[in-house]
């Protein structure tokens, strides 16, 4: 047998190769799939007969040129994207050097790798899919490669190839399942400089007066919310993500100082984090689960105040919940929320600090709107209401294209030159109005409220959701949530961003196709999200958490020797099982491929009536029939011969003959 | 020498069927029994042209014949032959009998008792004669051409399965064809032929025929369904008794060898067919009615030619 491939293993290869490629294409360099073509392409022609094999130093020059181009790519080393790309261009070039079986055999481990891999970029079922594809094309290849000769044609053989790969890949299913169920799950070991081009996207950690509405003009998916209990109501849906509480002029930030995420995650381990005492907890309870996007970044979104929450995760002193570290891949929060709780009701010097600070100058018309008004008001509530009045009376409006305000002075702009703004300026100033008043207040950045999703019942929270808002510190009352929006716009927190701006028509207005303008393609994308969701929480979402509950669940108490028992019972069921099929359907082994040719020439003629008894020899046989079908005598007579060539006599050059064969075969057919 | 094979081969053929008409399948299985360094034995009616095919085998092949008439008072000495005191040089002589030749004719094998015909039978086997304690080697090339006449015949001791099994083929000449039968009728004598008989062969060039015999090639396709016949005397219910390995390699031999007097360089499964009734015939005792000849060839017609497997899935 000739361990070389042949020229439709090679092509089996091929595919299989640019099948592994493409969704890295989406996250790296696209030139690595003309690399593969090329490569392959070259081997090919070599197959074919019309160029030479690559000498050494044709493949150091080639490699030399791909690292050059990995160089010039603008990849950050070490990263992942670098890694991979590196891995990706060995792949694409080593389809060049694929001459014997096992340079094949190589080249297909390292698919099954770099598909694994993928799941480093995308999670999503798509990919899932298109892994399983991937698999199936790969272990099509295996087989490819592995076959010498083929008696089908090129559609019977990548039927039969991949029925085969598909059958091979089923028998792997359970024992797959079985230990995604149980393997344990542990912390990885080290962590690589994971997707560094990964965009940050939805919320951040700073707003300035444009930034949500450049957010609100995405339709991508936030993160999705299954409530446990009663659904709250569609109003009083508000995520809080972070709280905003330094203005100097222009933005809103969180502290006077920027921190990164470390600064962040220490100051809510130190001055900032949350009291467990500081809530009082009062009407109903809301359990819920969300699984978030990932956005590459640390924010998480829950309904404050978040009483009890599961998971690893971060609290602060603004009852805000936060991942330890960005989100590269989808996150699943466990979570109860008290939204009647009581927060603060004693308000820490610090926070009050905090809560009243405004930059020593700038803004002077606003500055004296608000001593104004506050003289003409004398308490918190009346100002309060004061003020929202003063948006809904005068000539404000709600819009997704607000004119630009400048750098400076951008409150006064608003108040009383353009009054034209989304969220983010009505929260923003009323913070400022109530700050300039001596009212403890800040800005809230999230999401409010959401599309339910009957079919899978849960929320899906999308950017476009994105909202900013106050809160206002009373004394008796604690953190009181007002949105100065809902004074300009009500319709924004019942029925979505989608209804306050349909006048102006401006939803969504750069994508086009969004499906969200055709009602039956919405239906079917809400079927979708559906199934991705149910993805997300079973599949993706099942972490160490989910797998010690369904563990406990199932075995009452947890302990390894009864897992490792359950998992050595599962791994004999399924291997009893397979040796049961394979008792039950064992076949005998396969004739040689001329036999079968044979049988087949016989049976072509018996359709002309001449029938072989089994003890007539071929030659006998072809004389015999020969004889009585003269229209085909010289066929049979060939086609015996090259068959008793192949079966007693055979030369070196054995595919030609069975080649021949088949032709032949096709002529008394 | 190789090359020139195929010629030697077909004008010994010739020659053999001048003096044996009709017979030609009968004249090529004797050749091919030679060519394989086999034994033949012929089983025949009296008068049917035993002798005389030995005869002419011998002739043609340019070898020393000697022949001797089995009867039931025959003793080993007498084939084998006997150490003589010589008083001159005062010690034994080994005398050798008939059997030290090149072509030993043993006419009416089953007449013979037992004791003498396995006296025959082991000089056949070992090719070699002890006598007194003392080893004498045949000739070589040597060959017996037993003829037996039918067992049902009165007077006879029949074979033992495994003497019969020493002879690599059994073969039954019959009666001659009309139009040969004519021929003989009008005087064409065999016998008077023989005499103008030209050797082609001569012990060297049968012997170097012979040792092309084993090169002849046989491919496992081949060999898968040789096993498959053998598989099938062993196993089906219509033989009590089924081939021996020294059965089977008889028949590969005599496949070759056929293959070789076709002019063929590799062994095709009609050759195995063409011997398969000359060498299994006499082996096989079959369970029922069918036995010999007509056994072996209800056997080649129930194993299929073609196919990978070789009888024993």
């Amino acid at each position: 047998m000739t361990k070389h491939i042949t020229y439709t293993g090679m092509i089996w290869l091929l595919a299989a190769q640019v099948v592994v490629i493409l969704p890295f294409l989406f996250d790296l360099p696209i030139w690595l799939l003309p690399v593969l073509l090329f490569a392959a392409g070259w081997r090919l022609r070599v197959l074919s007969g019309a160029a030479l094999q690559p000498g050494n130093i044709t493949k150091t020059l080639l490699v030399g040129l791909g690292v050059g181009g990995l160089l010039l790519s603008g990849l950050k080393f070490p990263s992942l994207d670098a890694m991979a790309t590196l891995l990706l261009l060995g792949f694409a070039f080593k389809s060049l050097e694929v001459v014997q079986r096992r340079d094949a055999i190589v080249v297909i481990f390292i698919g099954y790798f770099l598909v694994a891999l993928h799941f480093l970029y995308s999670q999503s079922l798509g990919a899932a899919l298109y892994g399983m594809v991937s698999m199936v094309i790969l272990t099509g290849a295996l087989v490819g490669v592995q076959q010498a000769i083929s008696e089908f044609s090129a559609g019977q053989n990548v039927r039969f190839n991949l029925r085969l790969a598909v059958f091979m890949l089923l028998q792997c299913l359970p024992l797959m399942i079985v230990i995604f169920v149980f393997a344990p799950r542990f912390a990885p070991l080290w962590s690589l400089p994971l997707a560094t081009t990964q965009a940050k996207t939805g919320i951040a950690d700073r707003m300035a007066p444009g930034d949500i509405e450049k957010l609100a003009k995405s339709g991508d998916l936030a993160f999705r919310v299954a409530f446990k209990g009663k659904r709250p109501a569609q109003h009083d849906l508000y995520w809080q993500g972070l709280v905003l509480n330094h203005f100097n002029g222009h933005e809103w930030r969180q502290f006077a100082r920027d921190y990164d995420v470390y600064q962040l995650k220490t100051a809510l381990l130190s001055h900032y984090r949350w009291n467990p005492k500081s809530v009082q907890v009062q009407g109903t309870a809301v359990p819920y689960e969300a699984i978030y996007e990932s956005s590459g970044q640390p924010w998480l979104f829950t309904l404050a105040p978040t009483v009890e929450v599961e998971g690893a995760v971060l609290r602060g002193a603004d009852y805000r919940v936060m991942a330890q570290q960005e989100l590269q891949a989808p996150f699943l929060l466990k979570a109860v929320s008290y939204p009647d709780a009581q927060r603060d009701s004693v308000l820490p010097e610090y926070l009050r600090t905090l809560a009243l600070g405004l930059p020593p100058t700038g803004d002077a018309r606003s500055r004296t709107l608000a001593q104004q008004l506050w003289r003409e008001t004398g308490n918190p509530q009346a100002y309060i209401d004061k003020v929202l009045a003063r948006f809904s009376e005068q000539a404000f409006a709600y819009t997704l294209n607000p004119p630009t305000l400048g750098e400076r002075d951008t409150i006064d702009a608003f108040l009383f030159d353009s009054q034209r703004g989304f969220c983010a300026h009505y929260a923003g100033s009323f913070v400022f109005l109530m700050r300039a008043a001596g009212i403890p207040a800040r800005v809230v950045v999230g999401y409010q409220g959401g599309e339910w999703n009957d079919a899978g019942q849960y929320l899906a929270v999308h950017q476009y959701d994105a909202h900013a808002w106050a809160e206002v510190w009373l004394a008796g009352r604690g953190w009181v949530r007002i949105d100065p929006t809902t004074a300009v716009a009500p319709s924004r927190t019942e029925q979505g961003l989608e209804a306050a701006v349909q006048a102006e028509g401006t939803f969504l207005a750069d994508a086009v196709f969004s499906p969200r303008k055709i009602a039956w393609l919405n239906g079917i994308s809400q079927q979708l999200d559906t199934v991705q969701y149910g993805w997300r929480r079973w599949v993706v979402g099942y972490d160490r958490a989910e797998q010690a509950a369904l563990l406990k669940n199932m075995l009452g108490t947890f302990s390894i020797e009864r897992v490792a028992l359950l998992v050595a019972g599962l791994f004999a069921a399924i291997g009893l099982f397979w040796l049961l099929v394979l008792g039950l359907t064992q076949r005998p082994p396969k004739e040689a491929l001329e036999h079968r040719l044979y049988r087949r020439f016989c049976e072509a003629l018996a359709k002309h009536g001449v029938q072989r008894d089994v003890g007539v020899a071929p030659s006998t046989f072809a004389a015999h029939a020969a004889q009585q079908l003269p229209a085909l005598a010289g066929v049979i007579r060939e086609f015996t011969q090259v068959y008793e060539g192949i079966c007693y006599a055979p030369t070196a050059d054995g595919q030609n003959a069975t080649r021949r064969l088949k032709a032949l075969l096709a002529k008394v057919k | 020498m190789t090359t020139a094979a195929p010629q030697l081969i077909q004008a010994t053929l010739a020659q053999l069927n001048k003096v044996i008409h009709g017979k030609e399948p009968q004249v090529q299985l004797a050749l091919t029994c030679l060519l394989a360094n086999g034994h033949l034995l012929l089983e025949d009616l009296p008068g049917m042209g035993k002798t005389t095919l030995a005869h002419a085998l011998a002739q043609v092949c340019g070898l020393e014949y000697k022949r001797v008439q089995f009867t039931s008072d025959l003793l080993p000495a007498d084939l084998l032959g006997a150490s003589v005191f010589e008083q001159q040089a005062g010690r034994f002589h080994f005398h050798p009998g008939p059997v030290f030749s090149q072509v030993f004719l043993a006419d009416e094998l089953n007449r013979a008792t037992p004791k003498a015909q396995s006296a025959l039978l082991e000089a056949m086997e070992e090719r070699q004669v002890s006598v007194d304690g003392v080893t004498h080697p045949l000739p070589a090339p040597f060959f017996v051409i037993a003829t037996q006449n039918p067992q049902s015949q009165s007077g006879t001791f029949p074979l033992p399965e495994s003497q019969l099994d020493r002879f690599l083929m059994r073969l039954s000449l019959g009666y001659p064809e009309p139009a040969a039968e004519r021929a003989l009728l009008k005087g064409r004598n065999g016998r008077v032929l023989l005499a103008n008989m030209q050797p082609t062969l001569n012990g060297n060039r049968l012997k170097a025929l012979q040792s092309i015999v084993p090169q002849v090639r046989m491919t496992d396709t081949l060999l898968d369904y040789v096993q498959r016949l053998i598989a099938y005397t062993r196993r089906s219910d219509v033989c009590h008794l089924g081939l021996s390995p020294r059965g089977a390699l008889a028949l590969v031999k005599a496949a070759q060898a056929w293959a070789l007097l076709q002019t063929r360089g590799h062994v095709l499964p009609e050759d195995v067919q063409a011997v398969f009734i000359a060498v299994a015939g006499h082996r096989l005792i079959g369970r029922q009615e069918a036995q010999g000849d007509q056994l072996a060839r209800h056997i080649l017609s129930k194993v299929d030619v073609v196919g990978s497997g070789n009888g024993n899935a």
